[in-house]
């Protein structure tokens, strides 16, 4: 029985470390064109992810929805307190309520005495989380429309209310959206009012902190920060959040999105804002030297 | 005594794999979107650990590298460390894994345990050789220690409710030879 068995492992031994030995070679060849030419290999993950993460979709969603019930069964417990304060919340948003209602229609009035048209090609078109990155190591979601719909890498998202992430990575029925939160995303952004430029840099933390901002003594907490559209990949405007101060002593932005459920992101169509290359045509058609010389025939 | 003919030989390995994509689902559900301060265990590596040194001939080397290689791009990780730094790990419990079947489970976790903390160094040492981001060091650990920990739990779950034990003298493999 001893023999047999060594003979056994005499004739499965080498298969094994053929098999292990290649393995070994393609997982390292595979990492190494990874390091190499990123994108190739990031489209080959999206492909993957867009052929596998869709087929999940009729279980991913009763389970998510099961599991967020049962959390908010927990919250059940504090309800008459959420309640008192939601009341309290609905007296103060109702004044607001008042107010933004007599400004949207101040705001008609001035965009129809201007004749203003809103800009047609930023529409939007909606999607639903499918999952999210699966490590706590990156923040980014999978969203349920892909290239089938037109989009495009770099496109902004955005929750109902403010900036959530831009699409990197678009398979046919999928694509992925790279969060604010996540270490490798910067946004050039504005803080109004004191219009400081500056850059939203994640960090893996829920509140991102603003980086190479010019003169951090005019910024406050609370102020706006929005989108410069610096860079070309977003519009300008986006809302993306507000400052505040954590403890530590460097500025954060709390970002508006809702980011505990995200659930529904619009997608910006946004063709890229034109770069202003004839900068002396800005001016007159001509530039400015025929301005000097009208000067000097007019005098 | 209980004889292991191919057909359930095969049957493990599918429900080995059926395990994987449970553990990678669950992953990628989206409860969490808000970045968190700590990292949940690595079950993938923990189960896989467990199996390896329970019953090898459950988890042969190509099934191993091809959903760990699933697991890299389903998970955003850079596609093929991880898996190279497991497939190895498991290679070298394969190895152990005669020794192992005599052992406590102290004596297997203190093996498994250092498996797990080799694999992780290893792939921060390599991260930081191709002059990659590395993960912030806070969630890294609190991912190994959390590892550590569930081990035992992934074990219990192996061993009572998908019955993969280790082999006892009394089993034999499908052509009657002794494991």
């Amino acid at each position: 029985m001893a023999k047999d068995r060594s003979n056994g492992m005499d004739y499965t031994a080498p298969l094994r470390r053929l098999i292990v030995t290649v393995l070994v070679l393609v997982l390292a060849a595979t990492f190494l064109i990874w390091r190499i030419d990123s994108p190739r290999v990031e489209r080959f993950r999206a492909q993957v992810t867009d052929q596998i993460v869709p087929n999940f979709d009729w279980a991913m969603a009763p389970v998510t929805g099961t599991i967020n019930l049962l959390r908010d069964l927990q919250s059940y417990r504090q309800l008459a307190e959420q309640n008192q304060e939601l009341r309290r919340e609905l007296r103060k948003m109702q004044a607001w309520k008042e107010a933004a209602l007599q400004l949207e229609q101040e705001n008609a009035r001035l965009l129809d005495l201007n004749n203003v048209r809103l800009d047609p090609r930023l529409t939007y078109i909606t999607g639903v989380v499918l999952a999210d990155s699966g490590s706590p190591f990156r923040q980014s979601v999978l969203l349920n429309v892909g290239a089938r719909d037109g989009l495009v890498e770099g496109w902004a998202t955005m929750d109902g209310l403010g900036l959530v992430g831009r699409i990197s990575g678009v398979a046919q029925n999928t694509a992925r959206v790279l969060l604010v939160t996540d270490a490798s995303s910067r946004v050039p952004a504005f803080i109004q009012p004191s219009g400081q430029k500056a850059m939203v840099a994640g960090d893996n933390s829920a509140a991102p902190p603003i980086d190479f901002l010019e003169s951090p003594d005019l910024v406050r907490p609370g102020d706006r920060v929005v989108t410069s559209g610096d860079g070309g990949v977003f519009p300008a405007g986006l809302l993306i959040g507000q400052v505040a101060a954590s403890p530590d002593g460097r500025l954060r932005v709390r970002l508006a999105a809702d980011y505990e459920r995200l659930e529904f992101l619009r997608v910006l169509r946004h063709y890229g804002t034109p770069p202003v290359s004839d900068t002396t045509g800005v001016l007159t058609p001509e530039g400015p030297r025929l301005l000097v010389q009208e000067d000097a025939t007019s005098d | 005594m209980t004889d292991i003919g191919p057909s359930r030989i095969w049957a493990r390995r599918v429900s080995f794999a059926a395990l994987v994509l449970l553990v990678i689902f669950f992953n990628l559900l989206p409860l969490q979107t808000l970045p968190r301060s700590w990292a949940g265990p690595d079950l993938l590596m923990a189960f896989a650990f467990a199996w390896v040194v329970r019953r090898p001939e459950f988890v042969p080397p190509l099934l191993l590298g091809g959903l760990f290689l699933l697991a890299d791009l389903l998970l955003q990780r850079p596609p093929g460390l991880w898996a190279l730094l497991m497939l190895l790990a498991c290679e070298r419990l394969r190895g152990q894994s005669r020794s192992l079947r005599d052992a406590t489970l102290t004596t297997e976790f203190l093996g498994v345990g250092s498996m797990i903390i080799l694999v992780s160094l290893g792939y921060r040492f390599f991260l930081a050789l191709f002059m990659l981001d590395l993960p912030p060091l806070g969630l890294a650990l609190s991912q190994l220690g959390m590892t550590l920990v569930f081990y035992p739990l992934t074990v219990f779950l192996t061993h009572a409710l998908l019955g993969v034990r280790k082999a006892t003298p009394g089993d034999y493999d499908s052509k009657g030879q002794a494991l």
